[in-house]
């Protein structure tokens, strides 16, 4: 079928291509304008910003721990009543259906489970599967576990462990790699309570800084379109911009990406010892072309924070509200789940603030990237607020009129001046996120490119706009119209699919044979076990 | 062979589904249990949406119980695999269900690599008389009692003593227990919903996490019934919600006692129950307002019900993905003896063309 989306103000950044123009559409596809060509459909967009489906690199919506913490909180679901009608399970509250149908509303078309834990690589999978509509993937977790930290420790050969970087990825059907708190899970279980870039794991004898840096070049040398991408240290710790600078640092001209880099903006200033360290982590940023970071925004209200750094978590367990929590310690990183409440107090004043004078300091918009790291700093639902705060210095104005004054004391955020354009908006939400993860098929508008676009009518609130898209197409499907889904499809999880080693094979059979008393089988999966037609895509490796 | 009846009368297994799908759509509170796999879990909850239905475990009793630990309270767990690799002392906690005997077993056999202690001790918390599993090689647990204390009971004692506090009777051997304590570098209490009430599951929770404020120590969960957590897990990201969900006001609410199915059943709340579970189990009785549809493994129908229609067994006749307390999470199994006999999930998408005009999601 040919679909014409006629008159829209088109934002390309890619193609170069910004201005009032046509879109054609050829089943799944974007093509250029045929000659003479009648559409079979048209999309009158005059009026409305045309761009690629937005991709969101960083969001916690499947998985073990995802999971946990919906056992953890059933009363979490007054936070999402706001929901789709007349889709399957869309009454559901925070569930996967939900999911997907929330994302695809505002114009997302691909979302990635930043943490999988390979030994539930079957059990995310699944869940993705139910998450309607977008395409999916995931990062898979390494840098805990026994089996890497052991070849670390015997000075294993780095093609050894980038066989096994690279049967890991492969068998647990991910689209990259994510090291977590280097260390930390495997030191803790060793009742290790705090840990830096240069401790030690006890037993390995290696420093996180070892793993980072291993798993960096490994990861580098596969050929993986995405690096590495970290979680550091010391997260939410006063004083962990010290960490955060030193891992920069740290990236030594291989690229290198920091997860929610806002939680890491902290310095030890003020009377409370809690003060903003972002414009110091921004001029970091700034300089040092070979890192990208994303900002894991807090925006304020009820949420839940779910992580595999569960040393981090363990730590925060007081800090529960409601006061409940579940700690794992798992075969490599496990997790921890502690539901917290962002009022606006002094420090959750501070964490917003820290979070948006990383987003407006960071020159770049295709080295920084939109994410609240979905639940931990907010719900995904509260991006279109975000887009917002970014967009207009007015809104962040009125904002802060309610905040507390001594923590807006003590950072820059006010004095900074700046407003997104949409074409910055553009770069960071599609063109960089499809360029740092290898998808090129996506996060732009040109011909070959997949028919996933996002069309937004003209609104003066931002937030309307951008909550609620006038039309979204999922591989040329129209599934979303006004704000409602209307076509009910099923997305892919992109995975990479690296050459895997037999000999390597055999060494994991042996190793989970000894260890376990188990077969590798027993952590193997069939893709028929999805239970979906073609339920992964396959992106290819750098050559 | 016949696969499926309408009442003792062998039907083509189209018009059983036809005719499970028009009770279905008259009544106006249906139930369902189920104890199956998570391709079975999935549709069944899909057409409970769809039916408006209160859906449960089989046998839900028990995982009520270790659902409410997490609902409630949380917990601190750890995997299968690092309690294999890592516990220097092993607590059992109450009586665990059989199908966990191979593994407590295997715990006995084998000693924690990733502990310096490269041994495992063995301690049993419950009554004197309580069944325990039999650990490799004739070794025995040293037994944590209070006489015969209820198990909540004997943990908060063994809870108060451990924090120095006196209780009005001690637990036996706790000297023994206190001193591998002292020595350990991750003690590992298994524990389950089988026998243990929910204070015994939150008590214990207190002692894990009172001795996490100096050392380390965690729980492994080993669930009442596998088949039971896997559905847990499937229905927490389809709905948001354990079992024991039920869609009767359009969207999903739980409610641990509004919609234990079994509860429904015996109040009279239910006018159709439709029962998934490869194992066959009459009905315990016959409910004269309410009409049954079971999804079995049989070869005759089964006796009360409106609709009976035969199903494999996952894993055994089908590939299928199931929970599995060895590795902590879902695996996917071959089948052990494929056989023709559909899948649960099979037969209630079937059901669902019958009685509603979209397809399920899943």
């Amino acid at each position: 079928m040919l679909t014409k989306i006629a008159g829209g103000d088109i934002i390309d950044p890619v193609n170069g291509r910004l201005g009032k123009g046509d879109l054609w559409i050829k089943d799944d596809k974007i093509v250029p304008a045929p000659a003479g060509g009648a559409a079979d459909r048209t999309i009158e967009a005059s009026g409305c910003i045309v761009m690629a489906g937005a991709i969101d690199i960083h969001s916690h919506i499947g998985g073990g721990n995802v999971n946990t913490a919906r056992l953890l909180l059933p009363e979490q679901h007054a936070a999402h009543q706001l929901r789709p009608a007349m889709t399957p399970l869309s009454n559901a509250g925070w569930s996967t259906f939900q999911t997907g149908c929330l994302y695809a509303k505002m114009g997302f078309t691909t979302v990635v489970e930043p943490a999988m834990s390979p030994g539930a690589a079957l059990h995310t999978h699944l869940e993705l599967a139910d998450i309607p509509i977008i395409d999916k993937a995931t990062l898979a977790i390494l840098g805990n576990d026994d089996f890497l930290l052991s070849m670390i420790r015997d000075d294993a050969p780095s093609t050894m462990i980038e066989d096994y970087v690279a049967w890991t990825v492969a068998s647990t059907r991910a689209l990259g790699v994510k090291v977590i708190n280097a260390g930390a899970a495997a030191a803790f279980k060793e009742n290790v309570r705090t840990f830096s870039l240069d401790d030690v794991v006890p037993s390995y004898g290696v420093s996180s800084r070892k793993i980072v840096k291993t798993l960096q070049a490994a990861v580098d040398s596969l050929g993986l379109p995405h690096p590495l991408h970290v979680h550091c240290n010391n997260l939410g710790s006063p004083g962990s911009a010290d960490t955060a600078a030193a891992t920069i640092a740290a990236a030594d001209g291989l690229p290198l990406h920091l997860a929610h880099l806002q939680f890491y903006g902290y310095g030890t200033e003020g009377k409370r010892g809690f003060s903003s360290a972002a414009a110091r982590l921004a001029e970091l940023v700034n300089a040092t072309p070979e890192v990208t970071i994303d900002i894991g925004q807090v925006m304020f209200g009820q949420t839940v924070t779910v992580s595999s750094d569960v040393m981090r978590q363990f730590s925060a367990r007081g800090s529960a509200h409601p006061k409940k929590t579940v700690i794992h310690d798992g075969d490599g990183n496990g997790g921890g789940i502690v539901p917290y409440s962002y009022g606006k107090d002094f420090y959750g004043t501070m964490q917003w603030a820290i979070g948006l004078e990383l987003f407006l300091l960071i020159d770049d918009p295709w080295r920084v990237f939109f994410t609240t790291d979905h639940p931990n700093g907010a719900p995904f639902t509260a991006y279109p607020a975000l887009f917002e705060l970014l967009m207009s210095r007015e809104a962040r104005a009125e904002m802060t009129a309610g905040l507390s004054r001594s923590a807006l004391a003590l950072s820059t955020l006010a004095a900074i001046d700046r407003e997104y354009t949409f074409e910055e908006i553009a770069i960071m939400t599609r063109a960089a996120p499809a360029k740092l993860l290898g998808l090129t098929d996506r996060g732009h508008l040109g011909a070959g490119a997949t028919a996933d676009i996002a069309v937004y009518r003209r609104d003066r609130s931002i937030a309307k706009m951008l909550g609620q898209a006038a039309y979204v197409f999922k591989d040329g499907d129209l599934v979303v119209q006004d704000g409602e889904i209307i076509h009910y499809r099923w997305g892919k999880a992109l995975r990479l699919k690296p050459p895997v080693d037999k000999a390597m094979v055999r060494r994991l059979e042996d190793y989970h044979q000894q260890r376990y008393g188990l077969s590798l089988d027993w952590f193997n999966f069939p893709d028929s076990a999805i239970a979906r037609e073609q339920p992964f895509g396959e992106v290819p490796c750098r050559t | 062979m016949a696969v499926a009846w309408i009442g003792n009368r062998e039907a083509l297994i189209e018009r059983a589904a036809a005719h499970a799908a028009s009770l279905l759509s008259s009544s106006r509170c249906p139930v369902f249990s189920f104890d199956t796999d998570i391709d079975g879990t999935r549709a069944a909850i899909a057409l409970a949406e769809r039916a408006g239905a209160a859906y449960d475990h089989a046998d839900g009793a028990a995982l009520a119980r270790e659902t409410a630990l997490f609902t409630d309270k949380g917990a601190m767990t750890v995997a299968p695999g690092e309690t294999r690799r890592r516990a220097d002392v092993v607590v059992i906690v109450g009586e665990l269900p059989r199908i966990h005997h191979g593994l407590v077993g295997e715990l006995a056999g084998t000693v924690p690599d990733l502990s310096t202690v490269n041994q495992r001790a063995f301690f049993v918390v419950g009554p004197n008389g309580m069944s325990v599993p039999p650990l490799n090689g004739g070794r025995e647990a040293t037994r944590l009692s209070c006489g015969q204390a209820s198990l909540a009971a004997t943990l908060a004692a063994l809870r108060a003593q451990y924090k120095g506090r006196r209780t009005s009777q001690p637990v036996s051997n706790f000297n023994d227990f206190a001193k591998a304590l002292a020595a350990a570098r991750f003690p590992v209490f298994l524990f389950s919903g089988h026998a243990a009430e929910g204070l015994a599951l939150e008590m214990l929770q207190g002692l894990i996490a009172d001795l996490n404020r100096k050392s380390r120590a965690s729980g492994l969960h080993l669930p009442a019934n596998e088949n039971g957590w896997g559905s847990t897990l499937a229905s927490a990201w389809m709905t948001g919600f354990p079992l024991r969900t039920g869609f009767a006001r359009g969207f999903p609410e739980f409610d641990p006692w509004r919609c234990d199915v079994a509860r429904m059943i015996a109040a009279g709340e239910a006018d159709l129950h439709l029962r998934i579970s490869a194992a066959t189990a009459q009905p315990k009785e016959k409910k004269r307002r309410m009409a049954l549809i079971v999804l079995t493994k049989t070869e005759k129908p089964v006796a009360g019900a409106a609709v009976t229609i035969a199903i494999g067994e996952a894993g055994v006749d089908h590939d299928a993905v199931v929970y599995s307390s060895r590795t902590g999470s879902l695996r996917s199994t071959e089948a052990q003896a494929a056989s023709q006999l559909p899948s649960a999930a099979t037969i209630i998408r079937l059901i669902a063309t019958h009685a509603f005009a979209e397809p399920l999601p899943c």
